[in-house]
């Protein structure tokens, strides 16, 4: 209980909790069924959406090709069900399949090059997107297979049956970060890459484990999308970038690396979806909801640095130049926690 | 015009280099490899144009040189906006987004509040220099990675430009505003666009190359702690370079709904993509501490050629997004193995990033 009350997130959930309880009480509409329900159904694509960035992040990268992969995954299981006729579950296997194959092809440009992966995964991001514009001229699949429409349309009372593929996914990313050796290896070059390095971990194996992983979670997420949206469009993934941030930095991954707190992502997102169904149902616009989550972005990272300092965890002066695109990897070196993963 | 050339020449002055007669092909390698991107890219406008002009009819007719001309000048400085940042080894996502705030802003004081022309483009121009100024100041008062604060206000500007203007449209029908985007200059094939770009250009190359706050954002880009052992008021460097960005992006605004008249908040949302092809093709060393001006400009007619004779030879637009990032990631991957030839060609430049000292000799 401790543990959890000391996390980044404790404080945010509580507010949202207690703003929760005030709106509902204050609005018919915010605590019925439904409402929850449809919360939870756009919390549980967050997270997978964030868990996708997380895991680049946990090695001190990112990936801005979250987005672009889920694009092209989209329309290749729609094509694979709708034009090539394949039964869904090799269609979705074979979507999950290209958003491995995605995050490996980052992975490896970025391995082998030691690029930073924004600028790389910018650029293939765009392609991926590309591509998926292309192949479908634009032309969103309508034939979307049952199981996925019930899946992402289905719910008991507010429970909608999205948020267990979501938390099996919270659940095995955090097992793997904690009990892996992979995982683990992960977090160590992502906290610090030299000491990982020298201990004879591998970066380049660590750095596209991450990428091929976040690859396949944002298939995930696109495959679950699919449901919510009842419809394979090459526009999914666009407006995806704030938020595959927003989850995991609000959820207490550090952008240094060495952390990833799976948790984290679930509560994040639940408080996100939470706080734009709020603004919604309060009839504020949504183009404050946008606003809102860039300021909520910069309040979680401050809040999480402040925190850090309050705990005494790490000396890291608040002062510090910041570094730019090619340098989170001397960042990395920089922190000053050690990134084995303590919980 | 380019600073990093001379950084090289200097280099090369003074490192004792094994003497090896190079062969006709190494020596043009080499040429290619130290003279920035520059060559490179007149190389591939030439072949584009080549191309183009056989392959698509009209692709050199003056109304398409001229839109080309019209986009290509305000990615160029798109390029310079986000250049300036990359230059102190930092980044601005923003730069759409305070795009979109400056559209909305030139939208509603000439459309809306009837404000003369040149009080609206100074205005724009303020907000503009001070948006940016807020993230510098924010980037400096948490010490946080300019990455994710340029990509928290990215969100908020976006959001408060289309708060602002409630998703109204506005035809901007100013006779000067109109003249500048949709008139010519000497032929018919060149959009007045074209001067502002390169009177930006020559700007920015005076920046770098005379003036001594631009020698302290290379040295601050370069390396940053040394830079501060030396003297150079850091914070101060960087918030300027914040503030031009600002106004570059502003300008780019102003251009932009120059020729596109009729303007929402939503503009701006595409520029990330362009800004950052401009500058990394043109030469500008992501880690910081680089720029080449003619390498922007040049990168961006590339750029805008390229995206145009697709068009031109009937290529699908649904299929125009593929080439972008394509393009973005053979620039990136040419740009890495130049540097990494470079490295190996001069031994003393592998060990150390340039001396802010030998930029401020020159």
């Amino acid at each position: 209980m401790n543990r959890v009350l000391r996390t980044q997130w404790a404080p945010l959930l509580a507010a949202t909790i207690v703003a929760g309880i005030v709106l509902s009480l204050a609005t018919k509409q915010f605590g019925s069924s439904f409402n929850v329900y449809t919360i939870l159904q756009t919390a549980a694509v967050y997270t997978v959406i964030g868990l996708s960035q997380m895991m680049v992040l946990a090695v001190a990268d990112m990936s801005l090709a979250v987005g672009g992969i889920a694009s092209l995954v989209t329309i290749a299981t729609g094509n694979l069900y709708q034009v090539q006729h394949w039964p869904i579950g090799a269609a979705i296997a074979g979507s999950l399949a290209l958003g491995l194959a995605c995050g490996l092809v980052n992975g490896a440009i970025i391995a082998t090059t030691k690029l930073s992966g924004f600028i790389v995964t910018l650029a293939t991001g765009t392609a991926f997107t590309g591509i998926a514009y292309g192949i479908t001229s634009s032309i969103p699949y309508s034939n979307i297979a049952s199981v996925l429409t019930n899946l992402g349309q289905g719910r008991a009372a507010f429970f909608s049956y999205l948020l267990l593929p979501a938390i099996a996914m919270t659940l095995a990313v955090g097992a793997g970060f904690r009990w892996l050796p992979i995982g683990r290896s992960l977090l160590a070059v992502g906290g610090n890459k030299d000491a990982a390095v020298l201990s004879g971990l591998s970066e380049k194996r660590a750095i596209v484990t991450a990428h091929a992983v976040s690859g396949v979670l944002a298939a995930v997420a696109a495959v679950l999308y699919i449901g919510v949206l009842q419809s394979a469009t090459p526009a999914t993934g666009s407006d995806w970038l704030i938020i595959s941030f927003a989850v995991p930095i609000i959820g207490g991954t550090a952008l240094v690396g060495g952390e990833a707190p799976a948790s984290g992502c679930f509560v994040a997102a639940i408080v996100l979806s939470a706080i734009n169904d709020a603004l919604i149902v309060l009839n504020v616009n949504t183009e404050a909801v946008q606003m809102a989550e860039g300021l909520l972005i910069f309040a979680a990272v401050i809040a999480g640095k402040l925190g850090q300092s309050v705990r005494g965890g790490t000396r890291r002066s608040v002062g510090r130049p910041s570094t730019g695109p090619g340098r989170l990897g001397q960042i990395a070196q920089d922190a000053a926690t050690p990134g084995l993963g303590m919980p | 015009m380019a600073a990093s050339a001379a950084i090289d020449g200097q280099l090369q002055a003074s490192a004792p280099v094994p003497r090896v007669w190079p062969s006709a092909i190494e020596r043009v390698r080499e040429a290619l490899g130290t003279q920035t991107s520059a060559i490179g890219l007149i190389f591939l406008i030439a072949i584009t144009w080549t191309a183009f002009g056989i392959a698509g009819s009209g692709f050199l007719g003056s109304y398409n040189l001229y839109s080309i001309g019209q986009l290509a000048a305000r990615d160029a400085v798109l390029g310079m906006a986000q250049a300036m940042l990359i230059v102190v080894a930092r980044m601005n996502l923003a730069v759409g987004s305070i795009g979109a705030v400056c559209t909305s802003l030139l939208g509603y004081l000439l459309v809306s509040a009837g404000v003369p022309v040149w009080l609206a483009f100074l205005l724009v121009a303020v907000v503009g220099v001070l948006a940016a100024v807020l993230m510098g100041v924010a980037e400096l008062m948490t010490g946080l990675s300019s990455f994710i604060v340029t990509l928290a206000f990215l969100s908020a500007y976006a959001g408060g430009a289309l708060l602002f203007t409630g998703g109204r449209q506005y035809q901007i029908s100013s006779s000067i505003v109109t003249r500048l985007g949709n008139g010519t200059l000497f032929s018919s094939a060149i959009c007045p666009l074209v001067a502002i770009a390169i009177v930006c250009g020559v700007a920015c190359w005076l920046l770098y190359s005379r003036n001594s706050l631009g020698w302290k954002m290379l040295a601050v880009g370069a390396n940053e702690r040394a830079a501060r052992a030396s003297g150079v008021n850091v914070s101060r460097v960087v918030l300027a370079a914040y503030a031009l960005s600002g106004l570059l992006c502003a300008v780019a605004t102003v251009m932009n709904a120059s020729y596109e008249l009729n303007v929402n908040a939503g503009f701006g949302s595409d520029w990330l993509l362009p800004s950052f092809i401009a500058a990394v093709l043109g030469g500008v060393a992501l880690t910081g501490g680089e720029i080449s001006v003619t390498g922007i400009l040049l990168a961006a007619l590339f750029f805008d050629s390229l995206q145009s004779g697709l068009t031109i030879i009937n290529v699908p637009s649904y299929w125009i997004e593929l080439p972008e990032g394509l393009v973005l990631l053979v620039a990136v991957l040419l740009d890495r193995a130049r540097r990494a030839r470079r490295r190996t060609m001069q031994p003393r430049s592998a060990t150390s990033t340039p001396e802010p000292d030998a930029v401020v000799a020159q």
